[in-house]
């Protein structure tokens, strides 16, 4: 009896420990991007980071590509190149598949810094021409303390080197998986609100209202363009009213007054496509690059 | 009736027990250990390009030249096929050859450091470069290797799911292990008593 309950504490608390590793296996202490440009040292003034965001962004809405740019103090106790994978797999950056993703990492404490390049670029960018991206277009900023200059210069010649790689076009409306996955979502919110409104209000009414709505909510809510929000609008009203039975046209009970009225509220996010919220669209990395020092 | 029960029985168990989990699992550590000897082997490749290189201007450096040229050469000689996971004794052979190469390589970078025409010739930043990446996409390749072996043994000794691995006959594999990782990951010693005279005048 008591060495069961001995061996029963002793697998449960190995069993606690193991739920500890995996807590602790988790990566500690590196930061996710969810900018492109990250400056956790206020190295850059604020038009500075606006600049280079907007010249990334352009970038990726031109060729696909992502790159990030991070600015840590310190990568202590890892290093460089740990801390850079660990963020690349954290961030991924660059699309997914694809995997066309750069990240520059200065840490600026430690006079270090590391391009990470995902396995989709490393053709053109291998680890010998990363590295002399660093020494001979960032370092010499760097030496004269022009981390700006330096940073910028970078990623231009990243941008031309990334240029002459054949990558698949970006999409072409902005924000591609996010779109798909609100255009379901609205769909499918739409169609679930047309069949519980046709039910209180009667068909007609009822897949007008949701069709309206699911409308409303796509381009209000989620951003999309104004043709999808049509076509996810006359798809809600007309599977809704094909397809429910129930009610006749006339056969509703209660006043509408109080169906539309929930949709409008939502307006109030606006449009989540903007540059500020930004991520990594699931490229792979595999360690290529180069690290460097000034 | 009786047999279907059976059968959606033997679905439950075996995808709730595991099954998938190690097959997934094992999937995993392929793919990764594929990714490893990929690295290891692009190493070897860049190796004798390193030793034609730094010949050129430090031949006399006989000792190093040699330890490296023959690490490369034992390196070669293993068969670094993907069955090495499963057998403990081959893997650490090969990780053996593998760590002295590693030592080697960095011994040889380190006497370069001596020769300041070699370290600007732009060949030799180019390889010594390339060597850097591919050293550390040998840690990242190794690190998610360990990281595929530890989940599969995980699956295979905790239950229920181990039942499910001794029915199939699935054992734990041999992963990297720390005495290993101290014999390679260990840096190359510099000896900061010979560059004193320089700081002393």
């Amino acid at each position: 009896m008591l060495s069961s309950i001995f061996f029963r504490t002793r697998y449960g608390l190995g069993f606690f420990l193991l739920l500890c590793c995996m807590q602790a296996w988790a990566v500690v202490g590196v930061p996710e991007l969810s900018r492109r440009v990250t400056d956790l040292t206020s190295t850059l003034s604020a038009e500075q980071v606006v600049a280079l965001e907007d010249k990334l962004a352009a970038f990726e809405a031109q060729k696909g590509s992502q790159i990030a740019v991070l600015i840590v103090p310190s990568t202590q106790p890892k290093d460089i190149a740990e801390f850079g994978i660990e963020v690349a797999d954290l961030s991924q950056i660059g699309r997914k598949g694809v995997d066309d993703g750069v990240i520059m990492i200065v840490a600026k404490d430690d006079r270090k810094l590391r391009l990470e390049v995902g396995y989709g670029l490393e053709g053109v960018i291998p680890d010998a021409v990363a590295k002399r991206v660093i020494e001979e277009t960032i370092t010499p900023y760097f030496k004269v303390g022009d981390y700006a200059g330096g940073i910028d210069a970078g990623v231009i010649r990243l941008m031309k080197l990334i240029e002459g790689e054949v990558l698949p076009p970006p999409p072409e409306n902005q924000g591609d998986p996010q779109d798909e996955a609100a255009f379901m979502m609205t769909l499918f919110g739409g169609l679930i609100a047309g069949f519980v409104l046709s039910l209180i209000v009667g068909r007609l009414i009822g897949s007008m209202l949701a069709g309206l709505g699911s409308g409303m909510v796509a381009v209000l809510f989620f951003g999309l363009t104004l043709w999808l929000a049509l076509f996810i609008g006359i798809m809600v009203f007309a599977i809704v009213g094909l397809l429910v039975g129930g009610r006749d046209w006339s056969g509703g009970g209660y006043g509408g007054s109080r169906s539309g009225s929930s949709w409008s509220g939502d307006s109030g996010f606006g449009g989540s496509s903007g540059g500020s919220s930004w991520s990594g669209g699931g490229g792979d990395f595999g360690g290529g690059g180069a690290s460097g020092s000034w | 009736m009786f047999k279907r029960l059976i059968v959606l029985l033997m679905m439950t168990v075996l995808s709730g027990c595991g099954y998938n989990t190690l097959q997934s699992s094992d999937e995993d550590i392929k793919a990764t250990w594929a990714e490893v000897l990929n690295q290891y082997q692009r190493r070897a490749d860049l190796v004798p390009n390193l030793v034609n290189v730094v010949k050129g201007y430090a031949a006399h450096e006989k000792d190093v030249l040699t330890e490296v040229t023959e690490a490369r050469a034992k390196v070669g000689a293993l068969q670094a096929t993907p069955e090495l996971v499963n057998d403990e004794q081959a893997l650490q052979k090969f990780i053996a050859a593998q760590g002295q190469m590693t030592s080697a390589i960095s011994r040889l970078l380190a006497v370069a450091e001596n020769y300041p025409q070699l370290k600007a010739d732009g060949l030799f930043r180019d390889l010594q470069a390339q060597l850097e990446g591919t050293e550390n996409r040998i840690t990242v390749a190794r690190n998610r290797y360990i990281a595929a072996v530890k989940e599969y043994n995980i699956t295979v000794r905790s239950f229920p799911s181990n039942l499910t691995a001794m029915m199939f006959g699935y054992q734990t594999k041999p992963s990297f292990t720390v005495e290993n990782e101290q014999a390679i990951a260990q840096p190359p010693k510099v000896d900061f008593g010979a560059a004193a005279p320089v700081n002393s005048h």
